[in-house]
């Protein structure tokens, strides 16, 4: 698995728009942080998702999980690596674009973030790995948010974006609720890994 | 040595492949030939894992492609004309590769000059040519040494000099005891190349030997146009051969180039042509696809 976990890195750390990513994902979230500690919290925990769906979707629109799946065979090794290659990496965003939000002693909110950052991490990482084009996850769970959990239960109840938002908040009750939708994710994902690889 | 055994995949009611068996064997090059659609690079996936099969089984030195110690240090494969991230580099490619199977920096550096890239190293794979990617790709199956090649029409995008580099290659491999399985379309170029064949079509396996044996079964014939074509048909004819034509040239089967030269100069008739003809690859490919 460390060879799976260095080789999704590097490839990771090797793609411009990897950087592209993770570098906007820092600016929204120093940029925000200016403005609101809340607002700091939930751009990052977007960014964070952002970047774990993307890292792993590339490999399916690319192809290139063919050749993760020849060099870890064993699917669910390889699941794991790069649910922590997302994690590390995500971690690195959160505390990066964080530093206006030390600077400002607001130390409770950025360690619940943190908390939560391999959380988001690993729901990003098992989403793509069920939903595999991007787009179709990205829309998929968009109106989800807008129309489910917005216009219909008013953020009130304990769905899967509410507590998101409410656990990158550092929220303790939200983040227990949210690490069962991640386990529930990762669970589906450990399923869906085993599908074929399509053809082109 | 790799076994395919009774593979069979099934998507609904359309068997993508049916009861496939075949072995590739070390020291020899498997030419795996079919049609588009016809089931070979299902076949090709079910034997590396990437695809499981509805029943049978694919074996790379007696186990499963999941159960191997050490996958890509035991067989390198070349899939879908290069499978690379479009915004990465050559070498920043070959490099994440080699962490995934182990192989060293120095390994990388060695291959892309092995497969004329060096010079293009630092471009994004997403500029490369066809040719270049397919180049890029032969040199990711290479980089942990692997014993077994497995590649899925590997000359698509190269040119005349990168195929005959790509078959000198491959024929070192087997020579040094590799075992390379290969499909392809081009079957022209896999006449010069393979020892075994195994022709696919309809999903089923049509026929599986050595090439060699392949050529030995079809019956050849001869070609011949002479001054007087129907004097000479009856003189072939006459002497045991079977004789068609489509008109221009007469098709005869039964008796070899000597005799044919004997008999138009016994029969006092000027002859234009005399070609002996053997079925291609090709010939016997089209004739047992076309036939399912």
């Amino acid at each position: 698995m460390i060879a799976v976990l260095r080789s999704e890195l590097h490839r990771t750390l090797t793609i411009p728009s990897s950087w592209l990513s993770m570098g906007l994902a820092v600016v929204m979230g120093m940029s925000f942080a200016l403005f609101s500690v809340e607002f700091w919290s939930l751009f990052v925990a977007l960014g964070v998702f952002g970047i774990a769906v993307v890292i792993t979707s590339q490999h399916y629109q690319h192809r290139t999980a063919v050749l993760l799946f020849l060099g870890q065979p064993r699917r669910l090794l390889a699941l794991a690596a790069q649910c922590v290659c997302a994690i590390l990496l995500g971690l690195v965003v959160a505390v990066v674009s964080g530093v206006t939000t030390i600077i400002s002693r607001e130390f409770e909110q950025f360690t619940g973030t943190l908390a939560a950052t391999p959380l988001l991490a690993v729901f990003g990482v098992a989403s793509a790995t069920v939903i595999r084009r991007p787009v179709a996850l990205f829309i998929a769970y968009g109106t989800w948010f807008v129309f489910a959990e917005g216009l219909a239960f008013r953020f009130k109840q304990p769905l899967p974006f509410t507590t998101f938002m409410s656990a990158a908040g550092g929220n303790p009750k939200g983040l227990l609720f949210f690490s069962g939708y991640a386990v529930a994710a990762l669970v589906a994902a450990a399923w869906f890994i085993r599908r074929d690889l399509a053809d082109q | 040595m790799i076994e395919a055994k009774g593979l069979t995949k099934r998507y609904g009611r359309t068997h993508a492949a049916h009861d496939v068996t075949f072995t590739a064997a070390p020291g020899r090059v498997t030419g795996f030939l079919g049609l588009n659609g016809s089931g070979k690079t299902t076949t090709l996936r079910m034997l590396l894992g990437l695809t499981r099969p509805t029943s049978g089984e694919a074996l790379i030195e007696g186990r499963r492609y999941r159960d191997l110690q050490d996958p890509l240090r035991q067989v390198g494969a070349v899939l879908e004309q290069g499978l690379m991230h479009p915004g990465q580099t050559g070498r920043g490619h070959l490099r994440t590769q080699a962490l995934l199977c182990g192989a060293g920096r120095e390994r990388g550096e060695e291959l892309l000059e092995y497969v004329g890239l060096a010079d293009a190293a630092g471009q994004r794979t997403g500029d490369y040519s066809l040719g270049m990617r397919q180049r890029l790709a032969v040199a990711t199956a290479l980089l942990g040494e692997p014993s077994i090649l497995v590649l899925d029409e590997p000359a698509n995008g190269l040119d005349p000099s990168g195929m005959a580099w790509l078959r000198g290659l491959l024929r070192a491999h087997a020579d040094a005891g590799g075992t390379v399985l290969i499909s392809s379309h081009l079957l022209s170029e896999l006449e010069l190349l393979i020892d075994d064949v195994v022709i696919i079509a309809g999903g089923q396996v049509r026929l599986n030997a050595p090439l060699a044996a392949v050529a030995g079964d079809q019956a050849g014939h001869l070609r011949v146009r002479g001054r007087d074509p129907n004097a000479l048909w009856q003189a072939f004819e006459q002497a045991g051969a079977e004789v068609t034509t489509d008109g221009e040239v007469l098709f005869v089967t039964g008796i070899g180039p000597e005799d044919a030269g004997e008999i138009a100069l016994h029969a006092g008739i000027a002859i234009y042509e005399l070609t002996a003809e053997q079925p291609s690859l090709e010939q016997t490919f089209l004739d047992l696809a076309g036939a399912a």
